[in-house]
């Protein structure tokens, strides 16, 4: 009985002409979408690649100097696309693609893609990922609001229900058919998607791309069976077919456009981040009076008598290290408790923030779709502050093996302790620093990271299923 | 009649729950709308003035061991001497004294200001920092730095009154009338009301023009407590010039929606079909059209890479330090009056630096300058193809009208290259010549204003898009109401 019901239900949207048009639209957009996010992917790929060979050369080749003048001309590091950016660019274009790695400054990121773009680009990207959060459940609407209001209007529910179908026969026939007619329509286009992906040159950084399609067709299918019976529902629960649009419709605009930019305004009121301005200016001060509201010029010559006494000499001369070096490397040092405090602030903030905007999407699914889908294409933020981390775990080590070594192979300047005499270093020295490498999150902690997501569109599937078996099971031969 | 009609139209919909569902979600959705634009340009205007504060803060510091330097000379005598660069405490004069110290290890925040409507359309100016630390450094030192803001509320967008007007007030206007005729068709009332001496074209002028008026009303009335309460300068003939073309821009692009649901249902089927029809159209004309016109203008003028830009800096940069003498000596031959006496200039940190800074300056200038251009042209092309979508005409519309358009931003960089380069020539003449600073000379330092540009660039750059919005409203009425006289009034 359920596969003569989803038969029906199929051959009628199949036959309508609505139906050829948005598929032939939606089918058209995702392979556009796919393959120009695919052309951007493997440019920007190929580019960061040479980029980050090329600053690993100039490090090398950059002139023979005092390693610490080389700490200061510093190295970049540039940041890959993500393994699936090009079916979800996620924040990608709100985040920098460089980090100058330099002596004593810890930076952000430059070189953010939206401010090479016009202003429409704020529309948002045309990318899979959006057709599939934002076009796919209209188009399910379509197929599916007139199932049970539109049959009730013509009277042919009342004719149906006389046969003796149960209302689940009907309600699951119904899901069936209108369920095949979309994926007759998705699934060719995934195909392609997942064939343009393995033509893909270079995805070996790409932990897991089987494991993160997996996950991410899971998502997308909860999604979708989300807005399936969310319309069967509202279709059984109302009278008119018009009633049943206006209420999906307006869901769709609500948890498609209005949740996401609410739940990011209220986040931003109750997690601040600071302004640039005020941040830096507070950082800077902090710098200045030091962590501990000592300031590193007191703290240093507190660290000079320590020094002094624990080789038990009297002047600089007689250390067994370049006292330059030295005092370079602490001033360093006193600066990392300053920039941890403040740079985490504001990546606490952030998380702080995803925390509220995941909270939001107990009222709309889309959010934690977004926020999974964005993580398994390795474009979320959690990437990008790995990324920053790595950096920044780079550059101390870098600037601490330069300091070191001037350390080691200047005590003889101590004497002449003066700034014009200066040993040099040449790229065998600088050698000691390994090039950067980013080491993307672990696929297990991101899962992990989104568990409470999956679980709320979990939930979102089940509630749905729910209330369409719930609505379903009102519809009587009198109700009808 | 017509007055009728319109009252009693007015009556039916204030007597339908929708109605004020719909309206509550506007005045909400305005109201949380202004709340948060004015959040963010207060958090923007507050974040300049904390920097601008800071590193004056530093100057005056400088200052004040200058003025304290000076009593001493005075006191002891002796000569006003200039200090050299060191980063650590000692004895002699103060850092202060060299020009080079002040112009680079200071900076001067220069800060666009927001116009009076800049709460409504926060625009770009989420991803443009509008204050910008102008010192000795390079050009692309001083336009690095960007707002802190977390890049998943950058790609999500503002919740300001433009979205509110751009995406949400249209999908209003269609809920209260995609079933204009098509109800009543169904109910089979409309055959009836058209027994009486009404025409049909005047049916439905009255039903839109009552809709208009409550939904009109609402946004207007509400946009002016919006701007009275989170807008700035309201005593400025300029802040209530660029509301009232707000108000303009507005009232068009509703026009167009209204028009819009004339057209289908005038040549729609029923009433469910008519929804699908407009609900469709708003996701492409709001959403899909706005993304493959972005898309075709960053395919056919992308932007260069911000990678091999770097790589390129740093490729003259490591040139200039290499043939650092060389390079040193280029600079004092552009600028022969600054060779200071004796030797000591090769070791000079910051002469290096400079020279340095000027050498990297050079190579990169024509690769930034590609940028701009690149991205000049892609919003040409979005200019050319604004017309493709009322959305995208509002929203250029309603950045230009209030101020955060990319456009004023590069005319306030221009402004600020202009500093930049007074800034070095003060600073690095100064301490090129080793001529110490004194404290009155603080009082001559560059200073920068903003320079607004002149109201006509901004509405040359408006224009099209209001004449686009109307032109298209236009042709989307007349369409309808030519072929209203056709209209079956009978369900068949």
């Amino acid at each position: 009985m359920i596969t003569s019901i989803a038969r029906k239900e199929f051959a009628e949207i199949v036959r309508d002409g609505r139906f050829k048009w948005t598929a032939a639209i939606m089918v058209l957009l995702l392979i556009t979408a796919m393959m120009t996010g695919y052309q951007k992917y493997s440019a920007s790929i190929r580019i960061q690649q040479a980029a980050q060979t090329g600053t690993n050369e100039q490090w090398l080749d950059q002139g023979d100097k005092n390693p610490h003048s080389a700490a200061h001309y510093g190295n970049y590091a540039f940041k890959p696309a993500g393994p699936l950016s090009y079916f979800d660019n996620g924040i990608s274009n709100y985040t920098g693609t460089a980090v100058f790695m330099e002596a004593h400054k810890q930076n952000f990121a430059i070189g953010r893609p939206a401010s090479d773009q016009s202003a429409i680009a704020r529309f948002g990207d045309l990318s899979g990922a959006t057709i599939l959060q934002l076009l796919l459940p209209l188009f399910i609407i379509f197929l599916g609001f007139t199932a049970f209001s539109g049959e009730r209007e013509s009277g042919t529910l009342r004719q149906v229900m006389s046969m003796g179908v149960t209302n689940q026969q009907l309600l699951w026939g119904k899901a069936l058919g209108i369920g095949v007619a979309v994926i007759i329509v998705v699934v060719p286009c995934v195909l392609i998607g997942a064939l343009a992906l393995s033509m893909a040159e270079s995805i070996d950084h790409a932990e897991g791309v089987g494991t993160r399609l997996g996950l991410l067709s899971a998502a997308y299918l909860m999604y979708a069976g989300i807005f399936l019976f969310l319309t069967l529902a509202v279709s059984a629960w109302t009278k008119h077919a018009r009633t049943t649009l206006m209420i999906l419709v307006g869901f769709w605009a609500f948890t498609g456009f209005l949740a996401p930019k609410a739940a990011s305004e209220i986040s931003k009121f109750t997690e601040p981040t600071p302004a640039f301005g005020k941040w830096m200016a507070d950082m800077r001060a902090h710098q200045i009076r030091g962590f501990d509201g000592v300031p590193p010029f007191v703290k240093f010559a507190q660290y000079t008598k320590e020094l002094f006494k624990e080789y038990g000499v009297t002047s600089v001369g007689e250390l067994p290290m370049y006292f330059v070096a030295v005092r370079l490397q602490k001033l360093e040092e006193y600066d990392y408790p300053v920039f941890d405090q403040h740079y985490s602030m504001i990546r606490d903030s952030y998380a702080a923030q995803r925390r509220v905007q995941d909270k939001v999407g107990i009222a709309a699914p889309t959010l934690p779709l977004r926020s999974i889908s964005m993580a398994l294409s390795g474009t979320d933020l959690i990437q990008h502050v790995k990324f920053m981390t790595d950096a920044e775990t780079y550059r101390r080590n870098m600037v601490v093996k330069m300091n070191d070594y001037l350390s080691k192979a200047s005590v003889h300047l101590n004497e002449t302790y003066s700034s014009s005499n200066y040993m040099r270093a040449d790229e065998e020295v600088f050698a000691i620093v390994p090039p950067f490498e980013f080491e993307p999150p672990e696929l297990s902690a991101m899962i992990d990271e989104h568990r409470g997501n999956f679980v709320l569109l979990a939930l979102w599937l089940a509630a749905a299923i729910g209330l369409a078996l719930f609505a379903a099971n009102r519809i009587s031969l009198e109700r009808s | 009649m017509l007055k009728l009609i319109i009252s009693h139209e007015a009556r039916q919909i204030a007597r339908t729950g929708a109605l004020w569902a719909i309206l509550a979600l506007l005045v909400g959705a305005i109201v949380f709308a202004a709340w948060s634009g004015g959040r963010s340009i207060n958090r923007q205007v507050e974040g300049a003035q904390a920097a601008e504060t800071f590193e004056d803060g530093l100057r005056n510091h400088m200052r004040k061991e200058t003025e304290d330097y000076e009593a001493k000379v005075i006191a002891e005598g002796g000569e006003y001497q200039f200090a050299s660069v060191r980063h650590s405490p000692g004895s002699g004069p103060p850092q202060g004294t060299n020009a080079g110290a002040v112009g680079a290890e200071t900076s001067k925040y220069v800060t666009l200001p927001p116009t009076g409507l800049a709460a409504l359309s926060v625009g770009q100016s989420d991803i443009q920092l509008n204050y910008l630390p102008v010192s000795m450094a390079t050009t692309l030192d001083v336009t690095k730095n960007l707002e802190l803001e977390n890049p998943v509320n950058l790609a999500t967008g503002s919740f300001d009154i433009a979205f509110v007007v751009i995406f949400l007030l249209p999908i209003f206007i269609l809920a209260m009338s995609y079933d204009l005729l098509s109800s009543e068709k169904e109910r089979g009332t409309l055959a009836m009301i058209l027994a009486h001496p009404i025409s049909i074209r005047e049916l439905m002028a009255s039903k839109i023009i009552s809709r208009a008026a409550v939904l009109l009303t609402v946004v207007l009335g509400f946009g002016i407590i919006a701007l009275l309460t989170v807008g700035t300068g309201l005593d400025t003939a300029d802040t209530w010039v660029r509301f009232g073309l707000w108000m303009i821009a507005t009232l068009l692009y509703s026009m167009f929606w209204f028009a819009l649901a004339v057209l289908v249902n005038v040549y729609g089927k029923n009433s469910a079909s008519n929804g699908t029809v407009l609900a469709g159209i708003w996701l492409i004309l709001v959403v899909i059209v706005p993304q493959l016109v972005s898309m075709l203008a960053t395919t056919i003028y992308p932007a260069p890479s911000r990678m091999e830009l770097t790589i390129a800096a740093r490729e003259a940069q490591t040139e200039a330090e290499k043939n650092f003498m060389a390079k040193l000596d280029e600079y004092y031959y552009d600028h022969l009056e600054f060779v200071p006496e004796g030797d000591e200039k090769a070791m000079d940190f910051l002469t290096l630096a400079q020279a340095n800074n000027n050498s990297i300056e050079k190579a990169v200038r024509p690769l930034y300058d590609n940028f701009q251009a690149q991205l000049n042209k892609q919003e040409e092309l979005v200019q050319r193809f604004q017309y493709v979508s009322p959305a995208i005409m509002m929203q250029l519309a309603l950045n230009e009208v209030s101020g955060t358009s990319a456009n004023r931003y590069e005319h306030f960089l221009n402004q600020v290259y202009v500093f930049h380069d007074d800034w070095k020539e003060y600073f690095g003449t100064k301490f090129l010549q080793r001529y110490p600073l004194k404290p009155a000379d603080y009082e001559d330092f560059p200073a920068f204003s903003y320079e607004e540009e002149p109201f006509t660039a901004v509405m040359a750059r408006l224009m099209p898009s209001l004449l686009g919005m109307l032109i298209l409203f236009l042709s989307v009425v007349l369409v309808p109401f030519l072929a209203l006289r056709n209209y079956q009034v009978a369900a068949r």
